[in-house]
């Protein structure tokens, strides 16, 4: 009687926990495929900190005729070896209500007269959370191009008075803030030179905050791509 | 232009195929031979996904760096415009190849605690757990596969080893639907 019920008894588990064991087991055959993916191709540095690779985006862009898909990583020279012939890339991130930015026309005007042979310039135009920050694609057109709307410069001035001359470099829209916040950025203007395969080179942040060198972006191009 | 028929693809798709064929026998099965059947599918199906993520991670990791040797780039089949896009290559900047090693390494690992002791007292709550866990990555793998046919640059694409492991994904809550049913109906063992 005993033995036919201890027949019928339901299967019992082993003593130890495997689930232990399992662990260990997953724990293994997880670190070997994350070493074999990271010998296959190592984990890229990216950020906008100099050195690294600059965080790559894709974002509708003016170029002066209408708003195209633009790739940042689609204009580098990935074979690049430190030739001359290969263009580097200034990366300005600005807002069309920014007073500085404002300010800043004469300049880019200038240092795009002066480099546009040798470096790509691309003006990322974001909108600030801030009170007469309100941007739209007409106002970055208009920006770019000196045409006139009013409600650039803080809502203050007609876009056709801005400093500097009218640009030629494609303005990427960027009023979700999503290159910005890719690129860490809170506040605008800032830039950036990358070098020809997408290695951030300077970065304004670096060299004119607190404890920086105080090093300008004039100065800056000067030594890296005119030092060449 | 590199062909889309790369040797990882045939591994994984090999692997697929095995699996399928473990499942569609395991199934067939009574007893607890057909449980370690659909269990062994599972474990091949949790190691392609694991397997196949590593990979798109890797060539997510070379295609940052301009590298494009891993996988094809042009044509409808290719990964250069799915893995390689920096808007949707990524989940709150997290690459979807990680998110698939993690998410296959818990699966694997509850196939393997199920697969190690049938008859534990927490076996049943783990089919469970199995079941649901794998079926909480079906909405992922149909917004990817949204993503790739319409989302990307130059849409739609079809990105071979995302399939792969979104196929993974799919044969895994068939097997895991098959081990409810087994202990359901009491043909566990």
């Amino acid at each position: 009687m005993m033995a036919r019920r201890r027949a019928k008894a339901t299967p019992k588990g082993k003593d130890e926990d495997v689930r232990t064991v399992a662990m260990l087991v997953t724990a293994g055959i997880i670190s070997l495929v994350v070493a074999i993916s990271v010998i296959l191709a190592p984990i890229p540095q990216v950020g906008p900190d100099e050195g690294n690779q600059a965080p790559d985006f894709v974002a509708d862009a003016y170029d002066g005729f209408g708003w195209n898909e633009f790739r940042l990583s689609d204009n580098y020279d990935w074979d690049w070896n430190g030739s001359t012939e290969s263009k580097w890339f200034l990366v300005y991130f600005m807002d069309t209500d920014c007073p500085y930015c404002w300010v800043d026309g004469d300049e880019m005007s200038q240092l795009h007269s002066q480099w546009s042979d040798r470096v790509n310039f691309i003006t990322v135009a974001a909108e600030l959370s801030i009170p007469n920050h309100d941007s739209t694609r007409g106002e970055i057109e208009a920006f770019r191009d000196k045409t006139s709307y009013f409600g650039c410069n803080s809502d203050r001035d007609d876009c056709v008075d801005r400093p500097g001359t009218p640009n030629d470099w494609p303005y990427v829209d960027d009023q979700s803030m999503t290159i910005m916040d890719m690129w860490g950025l809170s506040a605008t203007p800032v830039s950036f030179i990358l070098e020809p395969d997408g290695t951030v080179a300077w970065n304004k942040n670096k060299h004119q905050s607190q404890g920086g060198d105080g090093e300008e972006l004039s100065e800056a191009l000067q030594r890296l791509v005119g030092g060449q | 232009m590199m062909s889309v028929f790369t040797p990882p693809l045939i591994a994984f798709i090999i692997g697929l195929v095995a699996s399928c064929y473990l499942l569609v026998k395991g199934r067939g099965a009574s007893g607890e031979h057909g449980t370690l059947g659909v269990l062994n599918a599972s474990m091949g199906f949790s190691a392609v996904g694991i397997v196949g993520s590593g990979w798109t991670w890797a060539v997510h990791n070379s295609m940052i760096m301009g590298s494009s040797s891993m996988c094809a780039t042009e044509g409808l089949v290719q990964c250069g415009s799915v893995i390689g896009d920096p808007q949707w290559n990524n989940l709150f900047g997290i690459p979807w190849g990680l998110i698939g090693i993690a998410s296959f390494a818990l699966i694997w690992f509850i196939v393997l605690s199920i697969r190690m002791d049938l008859h534990a007292k927490w076996t049943s709550g783990y089919v469970d757990m199995l079941f649901y866990v794998s079926l909480a990555g079906v909405p992922f793998v149909l917004w990817l596969v949204l993503v790739e046919l319409t989302m990307v640059d130059g849409a739609p694409h079809i990105c071979p080893y995302c399939t792969v492991i979104h196929i993974a994904l799919v044969g895994m809550v068939a097997c895991s639907y098959s081990l409810r049913q087994k202990r359901d109906a009491g043909t566990w063992s």
